[in-house]
């Protein structure tokens, strides 16, 4: 299976989305065990206000990250197998959102995913670092450029972290744990966590409120809970979103966070006719994707460069 | 030219909108701002040369915006802390010149500086004229010059000044010209001899020139030092004015201004002999009129026939005429009656009716003006001696001032034409061109500013003509102009084609200039330039005039004691 030596590059003439995953698609796994009663027994649940002495913090920092296939690319090795490698390039950022909204910390990488061995590739549009993954289909290996996402999220949201500033990860937390006191920001509900009497009082939110803390355990184990942004109509689940805590952080920390959340996130939740996941979607969320898109750079001229490094390319 | 240019980076040209030679973006530098009328620099390498292209322009316009933002309520948002965007600023420029001559466009990323000092000299052309005149102060105080040898007749003449009246200061900016023409030293040797003839048709505000102006100030009188000119009025000032009317000894016609003030008319002599007959009929030379064909053969006849006598008076056959009514009198029994055949032949009655109608109507407008009551007439002869003449014409109905002007300007360019010499210059500034040089339609006046306008560069006969509205003014005498001025315009004026020598920034910009700031456009700059003059260091109204001040006040009369 494996080889040695690259003898040759090709790009693949198809779109580079043709049967990849779609965006988030794994974002969440179905739960295993959920404990709804980590912070109130489960019969006594109902709605959770803020409180006029929950935590309000001095900012709040979004991070977020976006990725993008560049082309797909069918490495020959020295045995003449061809195999399918994306080139990928993807970047994170941080807005710190105080008095005024400001990026603060933007990074953009650009791999080369593939079976080991994985040259580097160096084009006008910046070098395409070699990772290897294990496995050569297009699910691992935009598996492996997520995790270096993940990896760069945490990387940008290290520094620019602050004690007074409330950490939002957008997406579920999974791969990022490693950022202290981070919340992860879950949009949409494709899992049901909750038994039915619970369930009831997440339709019953008003804005602000919250869910009491439950407990998620999957692969790792994290704190949960559900809270409605702003006033929507249709369904009762309309402007709920789920966030989610480290579980190491402690019942008590977790608590204090997600009060903050009620308190500090409704002011973020976006209008219908500016986003079209609105509310869920933030708007500084929003805001810094359309830039971290930006900043990945025109999607014509980086094929371009590939096309140019690929061509030129020799092992 | 090869020295870099010092000044520190102020932003660079941008690529997302197309940069062209001729006009491209710059985005301004965080802490950094630009303005309006600023002079710029910036050089692009090119492949092949040493040298790289010096690409000069000035910034015609500037937005600000949100980067980032997608809506206008966006705004709300990023203000309130809620969506994270960028204030960017760019500034659209206006190539003015490339050194070396080479068109290319600026490359989007390049370094813009400021042009300061010599490369702003190279920028707006000043450092290839040879003899030029300050003609205003930029927007950040420093000094804009035109190119003398397109108001001398070197290479160009005449200036034409157009905004609407009240706001547009255009006799305050001719007069300004002539300040700096006369004190700029710039005109050489030739400065003591030039002559300048200013027509006041509007209040008294030129009947102070010679005395200083109490209400100019220390900022004020800071600016005429930055254009290296003296705050002072002028110093050999002439004032006429018509005699007033039913006065028999012709005492000058003025309001508050009383001495140094002579009064000017024409004898019934030099009424006939010098054919002036025709400059009382605006339309005389429109062929359509039939009685024109009168007023040439009468303006024959009284040349031929008018006998001299004396103090100005003529005998027409028989009859004695000292004043206008007695001449036309004599003039309607010749053509009408049985005496005489000055209409011409197979002239029908109608057009002998209209001829003596008009005349008539004529007489109560100019009878003040052509007489030969007065004893000593030579003095009243308007025969300019001081280096700046005012011909007030204000007070005058619309006829005769149409009469006067026609006739001080026949007279001086016959002068010219006579003397056959550039030299000594000759600068006639006249307001209300709509009126005597009309788009349609041909007067006798017309024609001679048409003559000046026309050969008046190689006669040292310069015009400086104003009015309202350029698009009412034929179009030959704006054509010939090299400098072209424009205060306040009239936003419908504005989009007018006479002023497409105006980038559409500037020709917004004329709809809101305030007193005193100027567009001017000259033949060398692509680029028309924004200045601001100064507060006249000369009276304009009584109460301005410092007493005592200034230029001789006893002009009086320059015949004084001579026969």
């Amino acid at each position: 299976m494996s080889v040695r030596r690259v003898e040759g590059l090709t790009i693949e003439g198809w779109s580079p989305e043709y049967g990849a995953p779609v965006e988030g698609d794994q974002d969440e796994m179905p739960a295993a065990q959920v404990d709804a009663g980590a912070e109130v027994p489960e019969d006594e649940w109902r709605p959770v206000d803020p409180g006029s002495d929950a935590w309000m913090p001095a900012s709040v920092d979004f991070v977020d990250g976006v990725r993008r296939i560049e082309a797909r690319i069918w490495i020959t090795g020295e045995d003449g197998e061809a195999r399918l490698g994306i080139c990928a390039s993807y970047a994170a950022g941080v807005v710190r959102c105080d008095r005024k909204a400001e990026i603060r910390a933007v990074k953009v990488g650009r791999g080369f995913f593939a079976l080991a061995p994985v040259p580097d590739l160096a084009t006008r549009a910046g070098t395409f670092a070699g990772c290897p993954v294990a496995e050569d289909d297009i699910q691992q290996l935009v598996n492996g450029l997520q995790e270096r996402m993940g990896l760069l999220e945490v990387e940008v949201a290290g520094p620019a972290g602050s004690p007074d500033a409330l950490i939002v990860l957008d997406g579920p937390l999974r791969g990022r744990q490693r950022i202290q006191g981070a919340v992860g920001y879950v949009k949409s509900h494709r899992v049901q966590y909750l038994p039915v009497g619970p369930r009831k009082v997440v339709a019953a939110l008003a804005p602000g409120q919250r869910t009491p803390v439950f407990l998620i355990q999957t692969k790792w184990t994290r704190y949960s809970w559900y809270m409605r942004l702003s006033e929507a109509d249709g369904h009762p689940w309309a402007g709920i979103v789920r966030c989610e805590a480290w579980s190491e952080s402690g019942l008590e920390k977790v608590r204090r966070i997600a009060d903050a959340t009620g308190a500090a996130l409704p002011r973020f939740a976006s209008e219908p006719h500016k986003d079209d996941r609105a509310p869920q979607n933030l708007y500084p969320i929003a805001g810094l994707e359309r830039e971290l898109r930006r900043r990945l750079g025109d999607r014509g001229m980086v094929l371009r460069a590939l096309q140019r490094a690929v061509w030129g390319f020799r092992p | 030219m090869s020295e870099q240019p010092n000044s520190p980076p102020i932003g660079r040209v941008i690529g997302t909108d197309p940069a062209t030679p001729l006009e491209f973006w710059v985005a301004v530098s965080e802490g950094c701002f630009l303005q309006l009328d600023d002079v710029l620099v910036l050089e692009r390498k090119l492949p092949g040369r040493s040298q790289p292209v010096r690409i000069y322009g000035m910034v015609a316009d500037l937005r600000a915006r949100h980067e980032g933002a997608r809506f206008d309520s966006d705004v709300f948002l990023i203000e309130d802390g809620v969506l994270p965007a960028q204030v960017t600023e760019a500034a659209r420029v206006l190539a003015t010149r490339f050194e070396p001559e080479v068109y290319v466009a600026p490359v989007p990323g390049e370094v813009v500086r400021k042009a300061t000092g010599d490369a702003r000299d190279q920028a707006l052309f000043f450092d290839g004229m040879k003899r030029k005149i300050p003609v205003g102060l930029s927007r950040d105080g420093e000094i804009i010059h035109a190119n003398l040898e397109f108001l001398d007749g070197t290479r160009g003449a005449h200036v034409n000044i157009s905004g609407v009246s009240g706001v547009a200061t255009k006799t305050s900016y001719a007069v300004f010209l002539l300040h700096s023409l006369f004190t700029s030293g710039q005109l050489g040797g030739g400065t003591h001899n030039t002559r300048a003839l200013i027509f006041n048709v509007k209040g008294e505000d030129l009947l102070f020139l010679d005395r200083a102006n109490r209400n100019l100030d220390g900022e004020q009188q800071g600016r005429y030092a930055a254009l290296g000119l003296p705050a002072q009025p002028f110093d050999s000032v002439e004032l006429w004015a018509p005699p007033r009317q039913g006065d028999p000894s012709a005492a000058p016609s003025t309001g508050s201004r009383a001495d140094g003030v002579s009064s000017f008319f024409w004898t019934l002599e030099e009424f006939c002999t010098d054919e002036l007959l025709p400059f009382l009929f605006a339309d005389a030379d429109d062929d359509r009129q039939q009685y024109t064909i009168v007023v040439h053969n009468v303006t024959a006849k009284l040349r031929r026939e008018a006998r001299p006598a004396g103090d100005g008076g003529v005998r027409v056959g028989g009859v004695t005429c000292r004043t206008f009514g007695q001449l036309i009198e004599a003039i309607s029994d010749r053509v009408e009656g049985d005496e005489g055949d000055w209409a011409g032949r197979a002239i029908g009655g109608g057009t002998i009716n209209a001829f003596v109608r008009r005349l008539h109507a004529a007489r109560k407008d100019v009878r003040h003006l052509v007489r030969g009551d007065v004893p000593n007439p030579g003095k009243h002869r308007l025969d300019f001696q001081e280096q700046l003449a005012v011909v007030d014409i204000a007070k005058l109905s619309r006829r005769a001032q149409r009469f006067v002007v026609g006739v001080v300007l026949r007279k001086t360019f016959q002068r010219k034409e006579e003397t056959g010499s550039r030299e000594p210059l000759l600068f006639v500034v006249l307001d209300e061109l709509n009126k005597y040089a009309p788009r349609e339609g041909r007067s006798p006046i017309k024609e001679i500013l048409l003559d000046i306008a026309e050969r008046g560069r190689s006669l040292g006969v310069i015009l400086i003509g104003a009015q309202q509205t350029a698009s009412e003014v034929e179009r030959r005498v704006i054509a010939n102009s090299s400098l072209r001025v424009v205060g306040r315009l009239d936003s419908a004026e504005a989009g007018r084609p006479e002023y497409a020598f105006l980038p559409p920034a500037h020709r917004q910009r004329a709809t809101i200039s305030k007193p005193g700031t100027m567009i001017l456009s000259q033949p060398e700059l692509p680029v028309p330039l924004v200045l601001e003059f100064p507060f006249p260091a000369w009276a304009t109204r009584p109460d301005e005039a410092v007493a005592g001040s200034g230029g001789p006040e006893d002009i009086g009369d320059p015949f004084e004691g001579l026969e």
